[in-house]
Formats: structure tokens, sequence, C-alpha cells
């Protein structure tokens, strides 16, 4: 695998203790970025997103969470379970981290300012004065308005779009080399999504951080992604490049999540299909694959094996781990699976 | 990734029930969702059944244990459950003038074995003690300041080497302490200390006469019988403890639990109409609820018996029932009107009106049933709070007073002879603690079974 | 903040009114009105009380003649003792009071937080378990049994030792105070360490410590700057009702350890039936709760800045 990129994570596995008993969030999860690109991970809720990028950055609350297997390199050294590498913190220094709510993610009692300084004061030595004038230009970085006045405001005192800039700013005060942004726009309104995702852009660009980006919303992934990673029941179902798991979807889910996204077409006859049931019960991770029952074009292996990595093509890294790609199985057209409704 | 081979069915596709959705788990009501988790708590569980027994206590516990609270027992008089009740069967008194033994030099003894009759001391004379001897009694050892005790009495010559105690006598051991007064009568020279266990003692007359023994021809001076028994001991008074907590009890529960279900069902009454009227009444009627709130509670509790015409030393279980009602209703309306605002907008009722539903259904299938939960935990947080309040009356004289009695007014009776006879004061005091710590734990079972809401995080 | 400050105080004065009001009412409505009836008072008391209350005029214009003594500040004379004032008996023994009081409030406020945030921190492990069963037996066991079984530990442990390490009664030194401040403020931080360790829990899995950490801080920081701070909130606002609680618990705690307070002598005027002296020292208690209270919430305004623009 592709130990030399700048952040890369090998064959993760999570386990939550609870009152029901053992959950399998994260089941052998790999994946890696490299600088100035973007992951997206996408999946619906529930499938271990957060949980893997949570754990990849030492904020899973251990108990009862437990990383039962795996590595996370940052350039080649180990941050699983220890993030603290050499007497420093990586996180907040080297990996930026923003959340879905801005609303509860920001201490209510500390001015936004401060909140931003205080990062730079730990890992870059600042003094209190430097670290706000510093903020104050990160703020006026993300594009908030009357920076110097704002940033002696309360969270409380912002509104959603602004709270989740001001975290940008806080998650790339030390000019981290990843920003992992966890579902940063589903909170906010559509238009303010947008200037979000832009600013995201314009940050990468000019910074040429990583990003890995956990959403649910399709239509993000496009707009952001270099490479998608297709999460379902703890494991990374499908992934590779955008294009590839867009236009040539390896795996039945990925079609169903496609299926069941509006597009912005008025000639095709679409209709939303969704995905009937629900993901599987992860106390007891079924035997064969994930997605088994409620597959439309499950087979009789689907149910007792756990499908491999199927590599799509010997050029690119775009895998599926599903039986349809075996070459003993009748080719079942995907494209069909999910538009029956409508052909018939 | 290795190779493995397949059967040769493996992709033919599958068809099974696979679509079907499958309730996992039995549909459950609230009520009966609440009870499972209830039953699941412990504490909550046993603190239950700590109440149901609390109220077996107070309502069956007289049928079986039928002794009065207010008989006096004057043969065991602030006797702790563990004491020892074989009682000698001795002559009637007969009066002593001392005896001189003609045994010098064996220091101060006692003539006698020590009864509760009396306790006969002897000692050698002290040529020094010119004004006579000065005789003291201490329950507690004497330490290093030379605290004897109680004074009992003088004898102002120094031949007069004896002393008889019959001052309220216990079945315990005192320390006696003769000390020698010099011409002037002042104390001279140290005391000399003899400590004495003294035993139970009775006539067989008086035996007969408190039911002890069918006939007084029956014993015989020195015989052992066992006085009546007193499974907590006695009081000050000789009266039984046990029943006393039993009747005490009815007390204490009945304003611990009545007060709080009036206040409760009248905060309910006062806090839904105000969230049901909304805006300008809602507003009145909460502004004068806040003003009930700052009124200091106790002190206002005090001048309402006061107001009542009760003084001081007299019982007012009524007029405490009515001032505790009076003023603590405002919390559970408050409390009310915010569920009933917030239901009020709940998407459901919406829903459901949408649906055609009568504002009688309404109230009758959302409302209520969506606040009985936090109606039923204040209520059970209210008891040991009521409880509380009694109890603080009572011990400050100004609740239940003598002869009826209460968990507070016993405690109250109790802390005057702490220091003799701790178990007066602990027996009623472990019945407070016990009943509040029941109702406070299952409060918090409640909260946690009833209303998600107000979960703890625990 | 003044604007809030200053709509606090005139609710204050409404309430307090309103206390005067209830107070007077009461007063008048016990069965033959012994601020009318000649009650056993001498003739010399009876004469001064008719001049400070305007008792020979009809009610209502002896209820205006009481609340423009209580405007002017003058809470009333005695009904059974001569030449006595309630200001001096406030002035003489509520300073008493307020030190016992001040200092349980001190002592169950830290203790408070800082019970319930070790609680909150060593979650479900021995130093949490052993710390709650000592707070559910501290909301349990009554004050005065506190009192009294502290009072009982302290001769017993004196007598043991052979001299006395702590006073067992009465007022005067430092040493006289420990004590009773501790069984005074005893219950207030049971319940303040629950309210803690309660809040304190609901901040360790807030999202904005998990921003903190995500942030790289070292862990007393976030403890100081993130969790303490915002789990302190609530314990603020529940400080109101717990001088109020404090307040009135000192009664028992002055009539068992034998401290000359107000609360002592409110009990003998009740037992005493000085009815004057009652309705004073009711009005002071109140309108002394009534401005705690709004003083606890300014301080809260100061601290969470939420509640300063209202």
């Amino acid at each position: 695998m592709s130990s030399d990129k700048l952040l890369s994570v090998e064959n993760l596995a999570v386990e939550f203790d609870t009152y029901g008993g053992t959950v399998q969030a994260v089941r052998d999860v790999s994946f890696a970025v490299d600088a100035g690109e973007t992951l997206a991970v996408v999946g619906e809720s529930g499938c271990g997103k957060s949980v893997t990028v949570q754990s990849v950055m030492g904020l899973i609350p251990m108990p009862p969470g437990r990383i039962t297997s795996g590595t996370a390199k940052l350039r080649g050294r180990n941050i699983l379970g220890n993030p603290i590498v050499g007497g420093e913190d990586i996180r907040g220094a080297e990996i930026g981290m923003i959340f879905q709510d801005p609303m509860t993610s920001l201490n209510p009692t500390m001015n936004i300012g401060d909140q931003i300084a205080e990062t730079l004061e730990v890992h870059r030595g600042f003094t209190a004065k430097q670290a706000f004038n510093r903020a104050v230009e990160l703020l006026e970085m993300v594009r908030i308005p009357e920076a110097a006045k704002r940033a002696k405001q309360y969270p409380f005192e912002f509104s959603g779009g602004m709270l989740q800039r001001a975290m940008i700013a806080t998650a790339i005060a030390c000019e981290p080399a990843v920003l992992i942004a966890d579902e940063p726009t589903t909170a906010l309104d559509v238009t303010i999504q947008a200037q979000i995702l832009d600013l995201m852009n314009d940050l990468k660009r000019d910074t040429n951080m990583a990003i890995i980006l956990i959403t649910h919303d399709l239509g993000v992934v496009a707009r952001m992604a270099d490479e998608v990673a297709v999460m379902y029941a703890g494991q990374i179902v499908e992934k590779g490049a955008v294009d590839d798991v867009f236009y040539r979807s390896a795996h039945p889910y990925t079609l169903g999540l496609r299926a069941a996204m509006p597009v912005n077409d008025r000639e095709a006859e679409h209709r939303l299909t969704p995905i009937d049931g629900s993901p599987p019960d992860l106390f007891h991770p079924p035997k064969g694959c994930g997605y088994c029952a409620r597959c439309p074009a499950a087979m009789k292996v689907c149910n007792d094996v756990v499908p491999p990595e199927f590599a799509m093509s010997d050029t690119t890294d775009h895998f599926s781990r599903c039986f349809l790609q075996h070459p003993e199985s009748s080719a079942v057209r995907l494209d069909g699976l999910y538009r029956k409704e409508v052909s018939a | 990734m290795a190779e493995q081979s397949f059967s040769a069915d493996a992709f033919e596709p599958l068809h099974v029930e696979q679509h079907k959705q499958v309730l996992s788990r039995p549909s459950l009501s609230y009520w009966e969702d609440a009870w499972i988790r209830l039953k699941n708590n412990r504490r909550a569980l046993i603190s239950l059944y700590i109440v149901i027994a609390l109220l077996a206590f107070t309502l069956i516990g007289p049928l079986v244990w039928q002794i009065d609270p207010s008989v006096q027992d004057l043969d065991q008089v602030s006797q702790p459950p563990w004491a020892d009740r074989r009682a000698t069967v001795v002559e009637p008194y007969t009066p002593w003038r001392g005896e001189t033994l003609d045994s010098p030099g064996s220091g101060l003894r006692t003539a006698q074995p020590a009864n509760t009759q009396a306790v006969r001391l002897i000692w050698d004379v002290d040529a020094t003690a010119e004004g006579g001897y000065r005789i003291y009694r201490n329950i507690f050892p004497i330490g290093p300041e030379k605290a004897y005790g109680l004074p009992l009495g003088e004898q102002f010559s120094p031949d007069e080497t004896w002393f008889e105690d019959r001052l309220d006598l216990k079945a315990r051991g005192y320390y006696y302490t003769v000390v020698p007064l010099d011409a002037r009568y002042q104390e001279s020279g140290e005391g000399e200390t003899l400590y004495v266990e003294v035993h139970n003692a009775i006539t067989a007359q008086g035996a007969v006469k408190r039911g002890l023994i069918e006939d007084a021809a029956a014993v015989r001076e020195g015989d052992a019988i066992k006085l009546a028994l007193h499974p907590l001991g006695t009081d000050y008074l000789g009266r039984d403890l046990l029943s006393r907590l039993m009747h005490g009890a009815r007390v204490s529960l009945f304003i611990g639990i009545v007060a709080p279900f009036l206040y409760v069902l009248l905060g309910v009454g006062y806090g839904a109409t105000a969230g049901f009227l909304g805006s300008r009444a809602d507003a009145v009627m909460m502004r004068f609820a806040d003003f009930v709130v700052a009124l200091p509670f106790l002190l206002f509790m005090i001048l309402f018996k006061i107001m009542f015409g009760i003084g001081p030393g007299e019982s007012g279980i009524m007029p405490m029932l009515i001032a505790m009602v009076i003023l603590s209703w405002p919390a559970t309306s408050r409390l009310v009107r915010g569920q009933i605002l917030q239901i009020r907008e709940e998407g459901y009722i919406g829903a459901s009106r949408l649906l055609g539903a009568k504002t009688n259904y309404l109230v009758l299938r959302h409302m209520i049933p969506n606040t009985m939960g936090v109606i039923l935990v204040t209520l059970t947080f209210a008891v040991p709070s009521a409880i509380f309040t009694e109890a603080f009356l009572s011990f400050i004289g100004m609740g239940v007073a003598p002869p009826t009695p209460s968990w507070g007014s016993m405690c109250n009776e109790g802390i005057k002879t702490m220091l003799s006879t701790p178990h007066e004061l602990i027996f009623p005091a472990l019945f407070i603690s016990i009943t509040v710590l029941a109702f406070n734990l299952l409060g918090d079972g409640l909260r946690d079974a009833l209303d998600a809401r107000m979960r703890s995080r625990e | 903040m003044w604007r809030y400050t200053a709509k606090r105080l005139i609710q204050g004065v409404i309430t307090v009114w309103f206390i005067a009001t209830a107070t007077f009412a009461a007063m008048h409505m016990v069965p033959g009105d012994p601020l009318a009836s000649e009650k056993a008072v001498s003739a010399e008391i009876r004469a001064n009380l008719e001049a400070k209350y305007g008792l020979d005029k009809p009610v209502f214009q002896q209820y205006l003649i009481y609340l423009g003594n209580l405007a002017r500040g003058d809470f009333g004379i005695s009904f059974t003792q001569k030449n006595r004032e309630v200001n001096d008996i406030i002035r003489e023994h509520f300073p008493v009071s307020a030190t016992l009081g001040l200092l349980a409030v001190t002592f169950a406020g830290l203790g408070g937080v800082l019970w319930g945030a070790l609680t909150a921190l060593y979650r479900n492990r021995l130093p949490d378990i052993i710390i709650m069963f000592l707070v559910i037996l501290g909301i349990s066991v009554p004050s005065f049994v506190v009192a009294a079984i502290s009072q009982l530990g302290l001769v017993n442990l004196n007598n043991l030792l052979g001299f006395n390490v702590l006073p067992v009664g009465g007022w005067g030194t430092v040493s006289h105070m420990i004590v009773p401040a501790l069984v005074l403020g005893l219950s207030t931080m049971a319940y303040l360490t629950r309210l803690m360790r309660s809040s304190m829990l609901e901040i360790i899995n807030s999202d904005f410590v998990r921003t903190a950490k995500a942030k790289g801080l070292p862990p007393t920081r976030i403890f100081t700057k993130h969790q303490l701070r915002n789990a302190v909130l609530p314990v603020i606002t529940v400080l109101g009702p717990a001088i109020a609680a404090i307040t009135t618990g000192g009664f028992v705690v002055e009539l068992v350890f034998a401290i000359p307070g107000l609360g002592r002598y409110f009990v003998e005027a009740v037992q005493q039936l000085d009815y004057t002296v009652i309705m004073g020292t009711t009005v002071f208690y109140g309108a002394f709760l009534v401005f705690m209270v709004i003083a606890v919430d300014v301080v809260y305004g100061l601290i969470d800045p939420r509640v300063r623009l209202d």
C-alpha cells in the first residue's frame, strides 16, 4: 500500500463496548491521502466514517472504545493511539479538524479570538497578544468581516456559517498538513454550504494541505474530492478516483446511493429510489458481505464470505468489495439495479 | 488477496425474504418500558422495597407491636436496646444508716451488691477530712480535668464514711468519687474513685404490678426475672422507642406523603391552567408564583403556625400541612407550565390536531401522559423534603409537640440526652435518614426510567 | 449589564414589598390579633408599640405606617422586651449568622465544585463511588442530626485526647466556627457535588471539549479553561437557593452549638411569641434572601457571556 503518502491508515479496526455488547464500528479500513489531495469518505449514518477519523485523531473515548488493530502514519510515523509524537501533540499542529455542528463545537464561554489563539500559544509558543493578533488575521483569511471586533465576541453572537469559518480558522491556525472535516456543512444552509466548501478548496490550493472530507452528500463529494471511499457497515466497500467511483461504480451500494440522489437534469425521467432496509446490526456483523441483505443482486456466496477487494483496473486504485466483480460471477448489469421502476 | 475456490452454485442469485424488515423487539408502552428500566435499576428497586417496608412498619407495625407509645416503664428509663433485662428480685427497700466494716485500708467499696434500688458505698476514715466528704457520680471515666460529675451529697463528719445513692439509678456503670472536705468544707486533696456496675433490681410486688409475674409468692429473693421487652430501648420517660417510632412514622409519613401530594396537585392545576391560558393570564399567574417562591419558606411555616393560633409547644399537624401546601406549590406549577407550553408546540400535537383531535383528546392522550412522568418524579423528590421540613420544625419545637411522637420531635427529645443515651437520638434519626434516602434513590430511578429529558448521566 | 442589574433590583424591591405585606397580613390574621389586643405586655411597651405601629388607627393606616417604617429601614420594636429594637437585635446577632453562613457557603461551594469535578473525572471508579456514597448520605441525614453527631464526636474526641481540640459550642474565635460551618454547609455541599458531577459529565462529553482535544491542548488547560468554567455555571445558578437553605439551616446549627446568631434569636422570639420581632426578622430575612439571589444572578451574568445582553 501507499505508506509513502502524507497520511496513510492501514487495516484499522475499532470496537466499542456497550451494554448491548461489543460493536465492531470499524472493520479493516485502509486509506491514504497526499498533500494537495482531497479524499472524501461517504456513507450513511452509523457506517463508521466519523469513528474512523476520530480514532486517527485519538478522540475516541477509551473505554468504551478500543482500537483493535491497524496503523495510522503521518509522514511514516505511527500516530495511532498515541497522537503525541516527540513530546508535541500533532493534533492541532499537524492535523486540524473541524466538526459537524459549529454551534456546539465551540466553547460558549470563551471569545472566538481566544479559542483560535490558544492553539497558537500551545503549539507555536506565541504570547497571548501575538496569538490574538494572528487569530484576527486568520478570521480575515476565512472571510469574516470586521475580524478585529468579531474576535472579541462569543460563539452565541455568531451565525452557524460564521462559526464554521471560525472553526476552520482554528483548525488551520498552525498550518497543518492535513485537515479533517467531519461533515462540515451538514448543519448549515445550502448557500452557506457552498461558501464553506469554496473556502476549503481555496485554502487547500493556497497551502497545499491534504483534506479528508467526511460527508453523506454526494454533491459535496463531486464538488470537492479527488478520491472517494464509500463506507458501509464499518468497511470501505468501494474506493477510487472520483470519476471512477461516480461513473464506473462497481458496488451495488454506490449505485444505490447514486439512485437515491437527486440530479439536476429535467430530461432524465429519474425517480429517487431509496435503498430498502437498514444497515446491519454491528453487534453481530454479518458473516458475509454487509450489504447482502439489502442488495438486489445478492448471490449465495455473498451471505457466507466477506468479499475481498477486487481491483477494477491495473492502472488505477479503483477497487470494489463485491462478488459481482469476481470473474466467476454471472455478469449482472449493475447499471440497471436501481432503475427497474423507471424502465418498466 | 489469495484466490478462493467456491462451490458451483456460489454465484446463483440469493432468493430469501431478504428485504423484509423484522422488528427485533416487541413494542412496549411508555409505562411498560419505564417499569423495565426501573426493575433493572437495583438501587431504585431496593429503595422501592424499603418504602414499602416503611409503609408496612407504619400501618401494620402498631397491630403487631401493641405497646402504648405513651406508657412509661419506670424500671427501664433511657435503656438502650442492648441493656441487660435481667432483674434480681429484692426485698422492698429499707433505710440504711451506714455500717462500719472492720477491714480498714481496703478503700472505697460497695457495702452491698449495687442495684437500681440503691448503691451503698463505704470507705476508710480520712483523718484530714475535718469537714467530712463530698460524693460525686459520673457516667464517664474521670479524666485529667478531674470532672467528677454530678455532686450527690455530703457527709459532714470524718467518721461518717458511708453514702447511699438512690438517685435515678440505671442499670449501667457509674464512676463514684469521694472527695475529703477541710474544716471550711472546701474540697481538699484528691478524691478516690470507684467504678460500680449497677444491676436491675425489682421487688416481687413491683413485678406483679408490672405484669411480669403472676404471683408474688412464686419468686424468692435473689431470683432473676426478665423485665419487659423494648426491642429498641426506651426514652427518657421510659416509653417504648419502637412503639413511638411506629406511631411517630404516622405523623412523619402522613405529612411527608400527603403534603407533597396535595401541593403537587395544586401546582399541576395552577401550572396547567397558566400554560393553557397562555399570554397575559399566564404572565400574571406566574408572576404571583414567583412572589410565593420568594417567601422565606421555613420562616413562613412558623408564621403560619402562629397565624393559626398555635403557640410553641402545641401540636399542629393540620396547620403544618396547610402551610406546606400554600408555600410549596409554585415549583411544581412552574415545571408543569413549562411542560405544557413545550408539549403544545410539539409536532405530534400539531399532527394530532390536523387529524381532527379535539382538545379533550389532546389533553387526555398526549398532554397528561407526557407530563405524568415529570409529575411523578417531582412527587417522589417532594417527599424527602417534606419529611425534612416536618423534622426540622418539630426539632426546633415548632412542629409536632409532645406527647404526640413524630420522628422530628423524638430527635428533639433525644438530643437532650445525647451524651449519656445516644440511642434515643440515633433511632429516630436513622428512620428519617433511611426514609429520605429511599425516596431520593427512588426518585433518581424514576427520573431515569420515566423521562429521557431529565435522565441523569450516571 | 447595568440595565439587567437595575431591572432585577426593581423586581427585588417589589418582591420584598410582597413579603412584607404577606407578613403583615399573617400577623393580623393571628386569632385575637395580638397586636391590637391588650395581651400580656407592660403599659410602657404598649405605649411604645402604639406609637411605633399606630395601633390605635385603622388596619390600613397601620399597614402604611408599617411600610413607611420598613422603607426607612426600621424593622420595629420588641413586643415583650422593653426598649429593644429589632434593628439592634439584627445589628447584634446578624453578623454572627452572616459569618457562619458565609463560611458554610464558601465551604459548600468550593467543596461541591471540587468533589463534583473529581467524581466526574473518576466516573464509576473507586473515588467516585466513595464520594457519591457520602454525598447520598449527606443529602439524606438531617442537619440537626449531623450537628448532634458531630458534637457528640467532638465531646468524645476531647475526652479521649484529654484536651479540647475544638470547642463543643459557643462563639468568638475561629476555632468555634469550624465545626458549625462544616455541619451547616454539608448538605448543600452534597447537593452541589451531585449537580457539579452531572454537569461536568455533560461537559466532558460535549462537542467543544472534543474540539479542544482535537486542537491538541494539554489536559490541564482543557480542564481549567474549557471544562471547569462551563461545568460550574449550573452550580452558580443554584447558589441563590443554596444560600437560602444555609441561612435557615443556620437556625438549627446555632441552636445546637449555642451560637448567638439571629437564627437562634428568631427561634427564641417564636417561643416567646414576640410578634413584632418575628415580623421584623421575617421581613429582614426575606429581603436578605431576595437580594442575595439577585447578587448571585448578577455574578452569573459576569461569568456567562450569554446572559449579559439580556
